[in-house]
């Protein structure tokens, strides 16, 4: 089969080329740098069916991070039958630079001139024929995200692949195009494949290129000491990167047709970064936006409009009966988003996913189980145990999709690569660059690509520090425990608002992984701040298509892991729960005597300072085992507590009020838990830092093991994660109960910053 | 124990051996077990982990 290879800069569109081309749905962000590792698929529209391999976005050919190497080594190496350079029509001469490298190696090559329809829009002109001349390859308008002028592109690429293609240089007329030709020649006669492309990385004295090549580098040496540019002196790099863009200004410019000749003007895209980005109004900006997102996600009041106008409950209007449930069926939809106040529409789909939806199909197959005359224990398992924990987790759905169809939309639109460019000033001072805050922020999402996306940071210390606080980014998985608790804490307590509890935990996320950043590069992983350079793209209005595919991908892995991953787990832990160390089935309330209560009551009082150990009593415990079942899959957390929720009914005796035993709601769940063990607040809120902070999933596990690469490293990120997440629920816990305990912290905060400064003090001394 | 009873022990044994093995064959075959929700375009950062080595 052959194999064609997307090559271009980052955020040209390849990802969307290589979507439409395959039928993929691979991720699309409007921000440079989102692929990070080359991917295939299948083209079946040509005479044959062709391979596709999307490469990482890349600005030229000399490589400085992991995945700009991925790109070079596979066009060198894996030789594809044709590169298909996609070219971003709307910025082409800057694109044109790595074009000009491309040409040099000896491959077939077509360039694909993608966003033609925002050029045209502009009202600008690009002449493609006069650049195919010019350029001496095939150029074929196109537009990715239209899916206009594909086939065109591929039945070119395909033709293409069938010819033979010499590598040619625009640095011919370059001072240097005399040493590149000698080299070319010298590399030639030593049978290496490429020779042009690897003679011109020779002369720049590329890094590779020059362990690869030591026996021909002397030529270089050599004709380097007799030369010297007036501008460069003898730096060849700065001047063979000088001599590609006089030409691409002097022979590509003229294909360009502006509209308006006026380069002062100010695009749309330009007068909105003046407000967003804006030096001081950026980041409340960024504060607003996200406190929006979480109030329309999350919050029973929307706008606040209950409290404003003190608008009267269902009960005050006389809707509910004595039992408090709604008096008829329309009135139980209005319940769904409204109730003394409007429902966000986060709150509103969630209400009638959990009430009309998951509550009603549960509660049936539940009372299908009942009848079936099967024993108690078995009945037991499938309701309390299987039903509960699986639809416990089912239940946050609805606001998981929610909030990632806001975070698609930031992403699509431009904004969160801006994100990143007003947070580079204040991310600097604590050491990292603002290019850090990309894949931090894709932790929202899941902390595994977000810890492969740190390939494009090109500091070792400033990659493995942002590894390392990826997880504290509250991932998909987190939510529900956010949720649930948050919740809780509001429908038991009677205090707070969910959305202010959620968004504040998400802060207190970014917060620890500030500090613990400032911590680690002063100490363990100092070093000098990389310079941020990032394109920032055009803002445009979120693709439909992208938003859904993004939203279809995550259910489907959130219903696909509740009915594999968190099934296996609530039926283990209902076993255990139901089983003595020497294997006797035990009642619900015998929970006490199971494996795992004896196991989990072993660790129990080390979680004393946190909140949830041994002050909780005899069934703290329970909390132990969510906590250690959530390093399997964050979900695991609620889902364990829905499952344990009959047991722990069974031994107080309380009446849980008809919550988490025949309710399908994580937060009834963890209400049942508060009733039972008798946590506060403190340490509820304790537990949800804790499960944010700390060791995150297998999966996330594994990838920060293979990213880190470093035995040593990986080991000591373990240790970190652990610590961090015991020191902040012990100080959210202390501080809760004890407002007083802020001044030992505080004490404690000032005794290791004076520890760190005399030790980095001690060790300029060294080092002078 | 019914054969209602014996069928639950049997499927629940089957899910969760089932739930195991899959995960230990995913992780030979180098596909990502990773929790991105298909959200995620690195699933083959997994497999060149696995041929560089």
């Amino acid at each position: 089969m052959k194999r064609f290879a997307l090559a271009g800069n980052p955020n040209c569109g390849k990802t969307t080329l290589f979507n439409s081309l395959t039928g993929s749905t691979a991720h699309v962000g409007n921000w440079p740098g989102v692929t990070v590792d080359k991917r295939d698929g299948v083209y079946k529209k040509c005479a044959e069916p062709v391979k596709i391999i999307d490469l990482p976005g890349i600005y030229s050919l000399s490589p400085y991070t992991p995945e700009e190497l991925i790109a070079r080594n596979y066009i060198l190496d894996e030789k594809p039958d044709c590169v298909i350079n996609i070219v971003d029509a709307t910025n082409l001469e800057r694109n044109l630079y790595l074009t000009t490298q491309i040409l040099e190696m000896d491959v077939p090559v077509v360039v694909a001139l993608n966003m033609m329809d925002a050029v045209k829009k502009s009202g600008d002109s690009i002449n493609a024929k006069l650049l195919e001349e010019r350029l001496g390859v095939p150029v074929v308008e196109i537009s990715a995200l239209k899916e206009t002028g594909l086939k065109e592109l591929m039945d070119k690429a395909f033709n293409e692949s069938k010819k033979i293609r010499e590598g040619s240089t625009v640095l011919e007329t370059s001072p240097l195009g005399h040493l590149i030709g000698d080299v070319k020649i010298a590399l030639k006669g030593q049978n290496v494949a490429n020779p042009l492309f690897h003679a011109v990385k020779l002369v720049e004295q590329d890094e590779i290129e020059a362990n690869m090549h030591k026996e021909t580098l002397p030529m270089v040496e050599e004709f380097k000491k007799t030369f010297n540019d007036e501008i460069f002196g003898g730096d060849f790099e700065a001047l063979v990167a000088d001599a590609r863009y006089k030409y691409i200004s002097s022979n590509f410019a003229s294909v360009l047709s502006k509209k308006s000749k006026d380069t002062t003007k100010m695009s749309k895209s330009d007068k909105a970064d003046k407000v967003l980005t804006h030096k001081w109004w950026g980041i409340p900006i960024f504060l607003v936006i996200l406190f929006g997102i979480f109030h329309l996600t999350f919050g029973e009041d929307l706008l606040f409009l209950g409290k404003i106008f003190s608008l009267p409950s269902l009960e005050d209007l006389g809707l509910l009966n004595e039992d408090g449930d709604p008096i008829n069926f329309g009135v139980r939809i209005l319940a769904t988003f409204y109730d003394g106040a409007v429902m966000s529409p986060g709150v509103w789909i969630n209400n009638v996913w959990n009430d009309l939806i998951v509550g009603e199909f549960f509660g049936w197959l539940g009372g299908l189980v009942e009848e079936s005359g099967m024993a108690p224990w078995a009945i037991g398992l499938i309701n309390n145990g299987i039903f509960d924990g699986i639809s416990a987790v089912l239940s946050f759905l609805p606001p998981i999709l929610v909030l990632f169809l806001f975070f698609s939309i930031l992403e699509d639109s431009g904004y969160m690569a801006r994100i990143a460019f007003i947070l580079d000033r204040m991310f600097r001072r604590f050491g990292l660059s603002g290019r850090a805050f990309m894949p931090m922020i894709m932790g929202f999402g899941c902390s595994v690509p977000a810890m492969i996306n740190t390939r494009t940071l090109a500091d070792d210390k400033e990659r493995t520090a942002t590894v390392r606080v990826i997880p504290f980014f509250s991932c998909g998985a987190k939510l529900p425990i956010l949720t649930a608790v948050a919740g809780a804490i509001v429908a038991f307590f009677g205090v707070g608002n969910a959305d202010v509890i959620t968004f504040s935990m998400y802060l207190l996320g970014i917060v620890t992984a500030i500090v613990c950043v400032l911590l680690m590069r002063s100490t363990t992983l100092k070093g000098e701040t990389p310079p941020f350079i990032m394109e920032l793209p055009t803002y445009h209005v979120p693709q439909f298509k992208n938003l859904m595919a993004h939203l279809w991908d995550k259910t489907k892995h959130f219903v696909k892991k509740a009915f594999t991953i968190i099934l296996a787990s609530t039926i283990v832990i209902w076993a255990l729960t139901h089983f003595s160390f020497n294997w006797t089935f035990l009642e619900d309330e015998q929970v006490n005597e199971s494996i795992l209560a004896g196991i989990a009551q072993l660790v129990q009082p080390i979680f004393t300072p946190l909140g949830f150990g041994s002050q909780l009593g005899s069934l703290g415990w329970v909390f132990v085992v969510a906590a250690v079942a959530g390093l399997i899959a964050k979900e695991n957390v609620i889902a364990t507590f829905a499952t344990l929720a009959a047991c722990l009914a069974a031994v107080t005796g309380l009446d849980l009020g008809g919550l988490a035993i025949d309710a399908e709601d994580g937060i009834d769940a963890v209400q049942a838990m508060i009733q039972a063990t008798g946590i506060t607040i403190p340490g509820l809120i304790a537990f949800i830092a804790f499960n944010m902070t700390t060791i995150p999933c297998f999966a996330a596990v594994a990838t920060a093991k293979a990213e880190l690469g470093n035995k040593s490293t990986y080991h000591w990120t373990l240790v970190f994660w652990l610590v961090a997440s015991y020191v902040v629920s012990a100080i959210i816990y202390t501080v809760g109960s004890w407002w007083w305990t802020i001044f030992i912290w505080m004490v404690a905060c000032a005794g290791l910053v004076a520890c760190i400064i005399m030790r980095n003090k001690k060790a300029a001394k060294r080092l002078n | 124990m019914g054969p209602l009873e014996i069928l639950l022990i049997v499927a629940c044994a089957a899910i969760v051996i089932g739930v195991v093995v899959a995960s230990i064959v995913k992780k030979k075959q180098g596909k990502s077990s990773c929790d991105c929700g298909g959200d995620c375009a690195h699933c083959a950062a997994c497999r060149s982990q696995i041929n560089k080595k």
